[in-house]
């Protein structure tokens, strides 16, 4: 069991890992954002935890890849904000990496309704069995 | 002056020199600058907390955080990826100039003795072929002049008259006490020996020739493979240059909506 769990952990890591810069890009593709939003945005109602210094080395390299920009932004609340936005390669690059997310997402639902289908026909026929057998 | 209680200040920066400490490889500039952004970060956090105690709150801020490693994860594979990367440029440069004045001429000085060496191995492979010839005819016609003393002595003594053929010294002595046959004989073994010397010569220039070829294949794989490495290299260097996305370096809009959380 332990096992199992440590294994589920290790691949929900690794999926998040591959999606959170798609999310943080499609953050960011509406409004700009500092560090600390950005996680509270990511993170939304709580159902994803997320460790928050994840985001920046995430950040640091779409920003060394020219896909976003960021400016320190003085802040009336404390010390000041460096807040990211996309650039407009990032933008360009955000606009057509959505559809592969989409179709991505589609296939593993697709293959996911299609077993349970398959599931749900063999199911039945074990029941058309069983009733047979009691006939 | 600090927004924090003392207490959380010392946790703060102790955390903070933690991220020094895995920032050491980076320049003083990059590490205020990533300092700066997790101290706001840390700051908000911690504004944002509910627990009503300083020290369990600031520690619940660094541990959802997280470890300083995994913060500046990109920046430590980015030094990783440097190691090895020429940092000095005007040393790089001082290289370049020497390697340009000094490296130049000696290369073209070895390609002069590279060439002068294949010229040199042609000049005695021909040299080679030109002494089996040579000996091969040598050997054939001695032959002949051994078998023109053995059947046709007036000939000879007629050839001999006419200053064709001379013997002077001691061999031509030493040929006068012998008899006509003998001679003939004689002249017959003696050219016999030079043209089998010129035949072994000629049978074992087909190895020399085999050992030469080899050779010639030898370094035409090596240039030819040598020649591929650069090509490739250059290529993928190209493409680099070409899809390189060049930096933008406007600054953000005003117009641009602000993230609302405070």
């Amino acid at each position: 069991m332990d096992y199992l769990d440590g294994e589920k952990e290790r691949r929900v890591t690794q999926l998040r890992k591959g999606i959170l810069e798609l999310a943080i890009m499609g953050t960011l593709y509406h409004e700009q954002h500092y560090g600390y939003s950005l996680v509270r945005v990511l993170m939304g109602d709580g159902s994803l935890s997320l460790r928050e210094g994840t985001v920046y080395p995430i950040l640091t390299r779409l920003d060394k890849d020219g896909l976003v920009r960021s400016e320190w932004v003085e802040s009336d609340q404390g010390p000041p904000r460096k807040y990211y936005s996309l650039t407009a390669h990032g933008r360009k690059l955000f606009e057509s990496l959505m559809p592969e997310f989409d179709q991505l997402v589609a296939l593993v639902k697709q293959s996911r309704n299609g077993a349970k289908s398959r599931q749900n026909q063999h199911l039945g026929e074990r029941i058309l069995v069983t009733k047979e057998n009691k006939a | 002056m600090s927004p924090y209680p003392e207490v959380v200040e010392k946790i703060v920066q102790d955390y903070l020199q933690r991220v020094v400490i895995q920032l050491k490889r980076f320049p003083k500039s990059d590490q205020a600058e990533v300092l700066k952004e997790l101290g706001s970060h840390i700051y908000e956090s911690y504004c944002a907390g509910s627990d009503s105690d300083a020290v369990d709150r600031i520690l619940e801020v660094l541990r959802k955080l997280g470890e300083p490693a995994d913060v500046v994860a990109e920046k430590l594979h980015e030094s990783l990826l440097n190691v090895g990367k020429l940092k000095k440029v005007p040393l790089s440069v001082l290289g370049g100039i020497v390697v340009g004045m000094f490296g130049l001429p000696l290369g073209f000085a070895g390609v002069a003795i590279l060439l002068g060496g294949l010229g040199a191995l042609l000049g005695l492979v021909a040299a080679f072929f030109a002494t089996a010839t040579l000996l091969l005819v040598t050997g054939v016609m001695g032959m002949g002049l051994g078998l023109l003393r053995m059947f046709n002595p007036d000939l000879w003594d007629h050839l001999v008259a006419q200053g064709f053929i001379q013997f002077h010294g001691r061999i031509g002595q030493f040929f006068d006490l012998l008899s006509p046959a003998a001679q003939g004989g004689l002249l017959v073994f003696l050219f016999m020996a030079v043209a089998a010397a010129g035949l072994g010569m000629l049978w074992l220039s087909k190895r020399l020739l085999k050992g030469l070829r080899f050779l010639f294949d030898l370094m035409l794989d090596r240039a030819k493979t040598l020649f591929r490495r650069r090509r490739r290299n250059g290529f993928v260097w190209g493409s680099r240059r070409f899809n390189e996305v060049p930096p933008e370096e406007q600054p953000l809009s005003e117009s641009t909506s602000y993230s609302p959380i405070k």
